[in-house]
């Protein structure tokens, strides 16, 4: 699918050898920024004390205030073989808290090097379910691939495989016949996958009333409850690509799955139509709704359209679908990076987005590839990691941390839409600012190598 | 590191809550990134790199990154099959390419160990050899390892080429700070004043503001300053020359510019400074102490969770000096009868002083608490804050000042929140210290037993906000008792309405 032929000199500029720097939190963080947000669960992290040190920090920052035990892990415990015996300890130490109903355990680098099992653990302390999350985090890569791993291990604790099987072991066909009014109600209803702001399923849920379904919930998700229901649903809404295992359980259960998010106009007139499709809603009654939402879009990116260029290049894994509403409105995306890999789910979204003028898509990315493109395509904002924002700032670009700008803004439907333009309009505008703190600071500006033009019309 | 005494009798597995002390392989990035012309390639999942050379100093030492770390990046292949000496292999070569003038060290992390790469070897024979660090990540907490890292820097790149030449008078070094020290900035800002105004002159401060190369030059000082009682003194036995540490309160600040006036030679200019002082930077805490702001130290408690360094200069500076009450106080690293973290949670779950210095964990076991009349104060990590601003030292005279102006702005806080305002908004009861509006007095009788048990609330609030939380406490209880018409206040009723919601 090379839609860009011409721009092909541009590309890999950093050699393999010197990519040096991958970009994610730690990966483990992803499983336990979902795992201590949900009520009545307790984790208990089985792990040495550096990791330990880092990953509690990060959690009583970004995730819960809640208080995290653990075993002492040394080389005398690890070598010794008694990590099986540490994790229960620390499991029971977690269960204390009362009102504790599950105790999720996590197994991190070192414990899995060692070797933790699931049997090793009791499956219930005091009547709180224990759950072993092994999470790996150097065979992970990234942490929204690790809330995939936390997401599914509760949802295979709480979700069984839909089809029968007869008596020869083969499995039956799924019907859709609903056996009592709750299983019916829910039926209608959807839950999203993938972490949103906190207005975004208010829009979504009011939109979806207006086509005669509803949002049941959104995972990850404080409720244990919710991640109960998942199996049961209408539909599952994966808005983000790396929920791959999380996916694979419910389709396994037997609930549709819609891919994508309700974002920009083109996005969420066809994450409408899906979701309409997925519960078989009366289609005149979602074409009206998703046909308002796209006209909505259109007339606020009319209003306010974007012009200039932006990279993406977080490492939360939703990049591409905040890349394709900033092309949406006017913006230019020559570039967007992410920690995720490409996938099946990422395709879709890869090939509008080359169609529509961008020239670099790269998963798995490293800082010196993000930087090696701020000098090749000079961009008007980027929004990026830490590292990455503080050296366009450097260079007087305006920069933003990806992560604060999802958690400031809803992204979804219309409402999203406008909120999202106006957050980014502001941003470019306040480029004098950057540029005068880094002439304050930095002094004289080097010669600048002119931009590589972007042809965005083919 | 915090562990558990209550062990469990089975076994001998200790346990842990909110790990407050990090291990060795922190304290190599830390202490060894904080000179340029190193660059650290760390044996490790990208995790463990990323933790302490992003997600971390970011928001503590608040800086967007480290930005001379490299990981090796282990992956599942490098721990399960490969090893990862190819790995490291590539990150040296590509590091070298990048940044010809930096020396590359090598160092290990607590995977690394756990799979046993060792890469002495190899990097010791390549055509530009380089070192490589085994930071005992798995034994080794951060304040050991500070103290071993920055003798073997001295080891290895000071003392080979350190000429045995006498020190040049009146010179000082300071040993510390290092990233990830809390409130380092200002603490060494005022460290620099003292020691200017004793009669010396800095050399090095090593290695928060030197460069690796300037390490054999740590011997040429005529006195160093060993910046905490937690790591450093190692290097500064070492180096042979006489050391003091650093000074918290008014009496240990004093004895520090003495000693060191007499220590450099320059005695007078020492006496004129702590003179000079007293009508200058120390003159606020003179006027505190004799207005009625000084009334109230004695009868206010206070906790400390916190480096040994601050845990025992609070303990000298506002327990002994000026007459506050400790509670409890437990240094870091722990040491043997000291409070761990599960003992700590306990404590402050039954019983909150007025003051509690601390990391982020002894705020969420307040929360937890419902603690609502207790001032939290920074004093330690883990936890996100930034204290990069000069004019906040715990140390020296400008520490002094600076500690007891926060706390007399606190107690005006609290008095604040006692007083009765007319909101605009309507008070929700039960909510932080408004003002809930107590119904017309003489219309809800109270029992004797119930008043009783008003009091015994009033015990666990501190001493001075006491007056008005009795009034406070009375108001919420009767607003509660109007709400469910109930005519007489008994000891049930007070119960019910002070429950605090459940941490
Ligand atoms: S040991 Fe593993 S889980 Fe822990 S910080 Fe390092 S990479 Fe992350």
């Amino acid at each position: 699918m090379d839609t860009q032929p011409n721009h092909a000199p541009h590309q890999v500029s950093v050699s393999p050898d010197q990519a040096l720097t991958p970009q994610t939190m730690c990966p483990a963080f992803g499983s336990l920024r979902v795992l201590t947000r949900i009520d009545g669960v307790q984790t208990a992290m089985v792990t040495d004390t550096g990791c330990l040190y880092g990953l509690t920090f990060v959690t009583h920052f970004y995730a819960a205030r809640k208080s995290i035990a653990a075993p002492a892990l040394g080389t005398q415990e690890l070598m010794a073989g008694n990590v099986a015996e540490a994790a229960r300890a620390a499991c029971e130490e977690a269960a204390r808290v009362p009102g504790t109903k599950l105790v999720a355990a996590l197994s991190l680098c070192v414990a899995e090097t060692a070797g933790l099992t699931e049997e090793m653990l009791p499956a219930q302390i005091n009547g709180a379910d224990v759950v072993l999350v092994r999470v790996p985090a150097y065979a992970i890569h990234s942490h929204p691939e690790a809330k995939d791993v936390a997401i599914t291990a509760l949802l295979k604790k709480f979700t069984t495989p839909a089809r029968p099987t007869d008596a020869q072991g083969v499995e039956q066909p799924l019907t859709y016949d609903q056996p009592d009014a709750q299983a019916a109600d829910l039926s209608r209803k959807v839950i999203m996958l993938g972490e949103v702001f906190p207005a975004d399923p208010i829009t979504v849920d009011a939109a979806l009333k207006k086509m005669g379904a509803a949002l049941a919930a959104n995972l990850p998700s404080r409720s244990l409850d919710d991640y109960k229901m998942a199996g049961k649903v209408g539909a599952i809404a994966a808005l983000h690509p790396f929920y791959t295992q999380s996916v694979a359980t419910l389709r396994a259960a037997g609930v549709p799955i819609v891919s994508g998010a309700p974002i920009g106009a083109e996005g969420s007139y066809g994450w409408l139509k899906g979701i309409g499709n997925a519960l078989k809603l009366d289609p005149d009654q979602v074409e009206a709704v998703a046909a308002e939402e796209r006209d909505k879009c259109r007339a606020i990116i009319a209003a306010n359209p974007l012009s200039g260029r932006i990279h993406v290049c977080g490492y939360e894994g939703n990049e591409l679908g905040y890349a394709r509403l900033l092309v949406e409105a006017g913006a230019q995306v020559p570039y967007i990076s992410t920690s995720i890999e490409k996938s099946l789910y990422t395709a879709a979204d890869e090939a509008w987005l080359k169609a529509h003028g961008t020239v670099e898509v790269v998963y798995r990315k490293t800082l010196e590839q993000d930087i090696a493109a701020l000098d090749r395509y000079h961009p008007d904002l980027v929004l990026g990691t830490t590292p990455l924002s503080a050296a366009a700032k450097e260079r007087g670009i305006p920069g933003l941390y990806y992560t604060n700008m999802l958690s400031v803004r809803p992204l979804f439907l219309s409402a999203g839409l406008a909120g999202t333009i106006g957050l980014i309009r502001d941003a470019l505008s306040r480029a004098p600012r950057y540029e005068w703190m880094r002439e304050f600071f930095a002094g004289e500006r080097a010669p600048v190598i002119p931009a590589a033009a972007i042809n965005t019309m083919d | 590191m915090s562990q558990s005494q209550i062990q469990n009798p089975k076994s001998k597995i200790e346990l842990i809550r909110d790990l407050d002390t990090t291990s060795g392989y922190w304290a190599a990035v830390w202490t060894m990134c904080c000179l340029p012309d190193v660059h650290v390639i760390c044996d490790a999942p990208i995790g463990c790199f990323n933790l302490v050379g992003t997600a971390v100093p970011d928001y503590t030492d608040a800086i967007p990154h480290i930005d001379n770390l490299t990981p090796s990046v282990m992956r599942e292949q490098e721990v399960t099959m490969l090893g990862t000496a190819g790995a490291v292999r590539r990150a040296v070569a590509a590091v070298r390419a990048r940044h010809p003038d930096r020396q590359v060290i090598v160092v290990s992390t607590a995977e690394s160990e756990m799979i046993s790469s060792d890469h002495t070897d190899w990097l010791g024979k390549l055509d530009t050899p380089a070192p490589f660090y085994w930071s005992r990540s798995l034994e080794e907490d951060e304040w050991a390892g500070r103290d071993r890292v920055l003798l073997w820097l001295w080891q290895h790149f000071g003392a080979p080429q350190a000429g045995s030449v006498s020190p040049q008078s009146q010179t000082v070094n300071i040993i510390g700070p290092t990233y990830g020290c809390f409130n380092a900035p200002a603490d060494l800002h005022e460290l620099k004043r003292l020691i200017a105004g004793a009669g010396g002159r800095v050399q090095l401060v090593y290695p928060f503001q030197a460069r690796l190369t300037d390490t054999p030059r740590l011997s040429d000082a005529a006195v160093n300053i060993v910046m905490y009682r937690e790591f450093g003194e190692g290097l500064a036995q070492a180096l042979g020359r006489p050391y003091l540490f650093a000074p918290i309160g008014i009496r240990q600040t004093t004895d520090f510019v003495r000693e060191l006036g007499r220590l450099l030679g320059t005695e007078a200019q020492a006496e004129a400074f702590i003179e000079q002082e007293k009508r200058d930077t120390l003159q606020p805490l003179w006027d505190l102490w004799r207005g009625p702001q000084g009334d109230w130290f004695p009868t206010t408690e206070f906790a400390v969770v916190a480096g040994r360094t601050y845990a025992e200069g609070l303990v000298k500076f506002l327990g002994d000096e000026l007459g506050m009450r400790p509670v409890f106080v437990t240094g870091r690293p722990i040491q043997a009868g000291e409070m761990d973290n599960l003992a700590v949670r306990d404590f402050l779950h039954k019983r909150q002083p007025g003051f509690v210095f601390g990391s982020i964990n002894e705020k969420i076991y307040l929360a937890e608490a419902g603690a609502r009349a207790t001032h939290f104060i920074p004093a330690s990590f883990p936890g996100p804050i930034v204290r990069r601003a000069l004019g906040t030292p715990f140390m020296g005279y400008a520490g002094a000042v600076y500690l007891v102006q926060e706390m007399v702005n606190r107690f005006y806080e609290s008095v604040f929140n006692f007083l009765p305002l007319d909101a605009v908004k309507p008070t929700t009861p039960a909510g932080p210290p408004g003002a809930p509006v107590a119904p017309p007095a003489g219309r809800i009788a109270w029992t004797d037993a119930a008043r009783a048990q008003l009091d015994a609330h009033l015990e666990s609030i501190p001493w001075l906000s006491r007056i008005s939380a009795s009034r406070d406490l009375r108001a919420q209880v009767e607003g509660y008792a109007l709400r469910n018409q109930i005519a007489e206040v008994t000891p049930e009723v007070v119960e019910r309405a002070l429950q605090r919601p459940a941490g």
